[in-house]
């Protein structure tokens, strides 16, 4: 589903993001991507939202060659990703409930339809009583389980991940991890990147490893 | 989800309405700055609206006096009845002309006697000092260069003493009105692009202060026609509301002004309809404010959506 064919991503000044990657992910996988800070685990996954474009190689996503679409076609691409923050990237002046419906009205849900994926988003994560409070008034653990039922609201084939427990205590990330292994039962493929390697031991899942952009 | 055309109707119409609805909120969440920024538009556009009424009223009133347009032309002594009369059926075949009327010296005697007093100093003249007449009364589509032209030619003719017609004041406030018009013109076209970019900085400031949003949006595979919907709704409610604004004070200007444009009117012997709150204005200013409102939006949209990605 995903196919990585020696991509790199060179940044302007030279520096690279990441160096001669080939890699393949099945479609129904979950991994998780880990490595130190600046080893290139957001930039793998910033490459296949689109929000980076590889300077070398081919990055194939469902057989399409992503790196040759047109500007015009990156939304379209956007929408079979649900992309999860460290820093949750909610609307603070929107309600939890408008908040989570934003990717459904992208896509030009009808209002009812929005309303029932909505709570029964919200319901997934534990949230379905705080539908109507701003982000800001939520926890830290909460407002990323926010972000994860906007990311799942749409039923995308694709889930990214990006330190997504990088500010929570154990307990908490050991809970944001049982979702996105839950999510993954449904059949959505699954990208995590973190750091927290005790965590994802446990967890007994393939891992890719990072250094310095380069596979390990 | 099975997807009709209809389903899709009304799937397209509703996210219209929830961007034209986001976007009346947005505006309602600063009301002071939105409604400074919608008289702003209003005064801008009410400017050369009044003084295009105006200058629709200052031609009506030139082109009443137009249509009643006449000349006087003078018959040579000599000149009788009967062949006044040929040469009357003769005029009316020319096609500036609608009719003509004769004023026998007689007649005009008569008239002359009832109405200037001289009565008596009349009867002590041996015969009649007045001229035959013709009263040639011109159809209302001539230009003035038409009726100069024949003014000119009747002049020629050789029954013809002398010919008047008062003329000159109706060129001279038709060159004026025309002159005005043209100033006005380029007055409205340059405070039409005022509007315009009065618009499109005020949509600049909204994408601004909604960079977060347009990030999220994008993130979460927003198009650009998504994106781009709310504010061009913002640049056409400006539009609308501000063309409103405009028609309410030239309405308002227009009421002030009827009371001595009408006794000026009166002096003229004519009338002048003051169209105060008109339909029809308003269905001119609402379609002009709406296009500059748009066209103002899509120029900050144009020029700044796309400077924003995701980080």
């Amino acid at each position: 589903m995903i196919h990585f064919e020696n991509v790199s991503k060179r940044f302007p000044g030279g520096h690279y993001g990441v160096s001669n990657i080939t890699l393949q992910i099945e479609s129904g996988a979950l991994a998780f991507i880990t490595g130190h800070s600046g080893a290139g685990k957001s930039t793998l996954l910033r490459l296949i939202a689109l929000l980076e474009r590889p300077t070398r190689g081919q990055l194939l996503i469902d057989g399409r060659n992503i790196g040759r679409l047109q500007k015009n076609e990156i939304a379209a691409h956007r929408r079979k990703i649900g992309l999860i923050f460290q820093d949750h990237r909610l609307l603070s002046d929107r309600s939890v409930f408008d908040n989570v419906a934003l990717p459904l009205h992208v896509r030009g849900f009808p209002v009812r339809e929005v309303g029932k994926r909505v709570r029964a988003s919200l319901d997934k994560v534990g949230l379905l009583k705080k539908e109507k409070v701003l982000p800001i008034t939520l926890s830290g653990g909460e407002q990323q389980r926010v972000g994860i039922a906007r990311a799942i609201v749409s039923r995308p084939p694709i889930l990214l991940a990006d330190e997504p427990t990088g500010n929570l205590d154990p307990e908490l990330s050991r809970e944001i991890m049982k979702l996105f292994i839950a999510f993954n039962q449904l059949g959505i493929t699954t990208l995590i990147a973190s750091h927290d390697l005790e965590l994802i031991k446990k967890l007994d899942r393939p891992v890719i490893n990072l250094q310095q952009g380069e596979l390990t | 989800m099975r997807v009709t055309p209809a389903s899709r109707l009304s799937i397209w119409l509703d996210q219209h309405w929830r961007s034209a609805y986001s976007s009346y909120l947005e505006m309602r969440r600063r009301p002071l700055a939105t409604m400074m920024t919608l008289l702003v538009i209003g005064i801008t556009l009410a400017l050369p609206a009044s003084l295009l009424s105006l200058l629709k009223i200052s031609q009506s009133v030139t082109g009443e006096q137009q249509q009643s347009a006449s000349i006087s032309l003078f018959l040579k002594n000599g000149i009788v009845n009967e062949k006044a009369l040929r040469v009357a059926a003769d005029l009316e075949r020319r096609p500036q002309i609608d009719h003509v009327e004769l004023l026998t010296s007689a007649d005009a005697m008569d008239e002359f006697r009832s109405h200037s007093g001289f009565g008596d100093a009349l009867d002590a003249l041996d015969d009649n000092p007045l001229p035959n007449v013709l009263l040639i009364h011109l159809l209302p589509d001539n230009s003035s260069m038409d009726i100069k032209k024949l003014a000119s030619e009747l002049k020629q003719e050789t029954v013809t003493d002398s010919i008047e017609y008062d003329q000159g004041w109706i060129e001279r406030m038709q060159a004026i009105t025309q002159a005005i018009r043209r100033a006005v013109q380029a007055l409205g076209f340059g405070l039409g692009l005022a509007v315009m970019l009065i618009i499109g900085n005020t949509i600049r400031l909204e994408i601004m202060n909604r960079r977060e949003e347009i990030e999220v949006t994008r993130l979460v595979g927003g198009s650009d026609d998504f994106i781009r919907r709310p504010f061009l709704y913002i640049g056409l409610i400006y539009g609308l509301l501000g063309a409103l604004i405009a028609w309410l004070l030239v309405s308002i200007l227009l009421m002030l002004v009827s009371g001595p444009l009408g006794r000026l009117a009166e002096l003229y012997d004519s009338t002048i309809s003051l169209s105060a709150f008109s339909w029809q204005a308003l269905l001119l200013l609402i379609p002009i404010g709406i296009s500059f409102g748009l066209a103002g939006a899509w120029l900050a949209v144009s020029r700044h959506l796309s400077s924003i990605n995701p980080e």
